[in-house]
């Protein structure tokens, strides 16, 4: 939670377990065979500076830098978001899940980034999976893994390397 | 502020869900008829990724029982079970696992459970705090766990976590009774007891 990870070499798996409320939010530049996730786990930062990954507001714009900082090209990013359900339908995390969802939207639409697959809401928790050079999927728990975008392109140079993005 | 909670603040936390989780232990032993072991609790304060972790494999599927908590120190208390434990938490109580039924009796043990567990706590601090209608859900460890935690934590940096473990004698089941007070409510925990001082 409020993690981020970003990577360039094909076959590297980045993962968020467990998404209830938060969003797996992905930026990849497909010809370039970059892409990056970020756990968020509240809409708005609220004057608080870390984790920035944390936060929907300041999230966007730090995987951004790090995505570009790895080699993406701005105008080539698509962004793919997972999670922000509703878990509960009581309580004080009731609508954390489309809060998160729609300032992460708001974010990448001031970035200039465009939303190409959405996997959000409901009442279940998702993994999210990024294989770089492979796809990002989402699954529910027991459930099949849903393909939302390929990001297939060469063959892994090296042997892959796994990170859990908490 | 939890960043900065002493090894002897912890250990009172940890003292405080130890009488209280006593006390929710034995109420579920009258309810089922059983003995019931409690191990001692862990408190920790952690950054909210590593508090995840520190709950369970975030990939196991749990059937979760929370409870929003309000009054003078808000939170939630969530109870985590395995779902064999729930199954067998259904057949002591005659219902069937798995149905609405069986939800509703899980329901009721986190309801007495958990007003068991925070009277205990509330005559001990004077802390007021009132536990809300149960929700039950099977779902990964990690989508409950960090979803509870979203809303109990907010914006501040540190999770705190008080983790009691009630295993029923005899049966393969082990219920995880978890206080995750919201972060600005632990000195209101820890002043009564000559533990916490307002720094700011």
């Amino acid at each position: 939670m409020g993690e981020l990870a970003v990577s360039g070499r094909a076959g590297d798996e980045l993962v968020a377990i467990g998404l209830g409320s938060c969003i797996g939010l992905v930026l990849a530049d497909r010809p370039a065979g970059i892409a990056g996730l970020a756990h968020v786990v509240l809409p708005e930062a609220q004057g608080k500076l870390e984790p920035r990954a944390k936060f929907a507001d300041l999230a966007v714009p730090e995987l951004l830098d790090r995505v570009l900082a790895a080699g993406g090209v701005r105008r080539r990013l698509e962004a793919v978001l997972i999670g922000g359900a509703r878990m509960f339908s009581v309580g004080a995390s009731l609508d954390i899940g489309a809060r998160n969802a729609e300032a992460v939207r708001a974010a990448l639409e001031r970035a200039g980034v465009r939303i190409v697959a959405e996997e959000t809401g409901g009442n279940r928790g998702r993994t999210a999976r990024v294989i770089v050079g492979g796809e990002i999927s989402s699954q529910l728990a027991g459930g099949p893994r849903t393909a939302l975008l390929s990001l297939a392109a060469g063959r892994p140079s090296r042997t892959p390397i796994a990170v859990q993005v908490a | 502020m939890t960043g900065s909670l002493t090894d002897l603040q912890l250990d009172a936390l940890r003292e405080l869900a130890n009488i209280s989780s006593g006390t929710a232990a034995t109420s579920l032993s009258q309810l089922l008829g059983r003995e019931v072991d409690l191990n001692v609790p862990k408190a920790f304060a952690l950054p909210l990724a590593d508090a995840v972790d520190a709950a369970g494999d975030p990939a196991q599927e749990v059937t979760g029982i929370a409870l929003a908590v309000e009054g003078d120190v808000p939170g939630a208390v969530l109870l985590l079970v395995p779902p064999a434990g729930a199954a067998t938490l259904c057949s002591l109580l005659g219902v069937e696992p798995g149905t609405e039924v069986g939800d509703s009796a899980l329901g009721e043990i986190g309801n007495i459970l958990g007003a068991a567990y925070l009277m205990a706590l509330s005559s001990m601090t004077g802390v007021q705090m009132l536990p809300s209608t149960p929700q039950v859900i099977t779902d990964l460890l990690g989508a409950i766990v960090s979803t509870v935690l979203a809303g109990a934590v907010g914006h501040g940096d540190i999770a705190l976590v008080l983790d009691s473990e009630l295993d029923i004698t005899g049966e393969p089941c082990a219920i995880s009774f978890m206080l995750l007070p919201d972060a600005d409510g632990v000195g209101d925990l820890l002043a009564p007891l000559g533990l916490f001082e307002a720094t700011d």
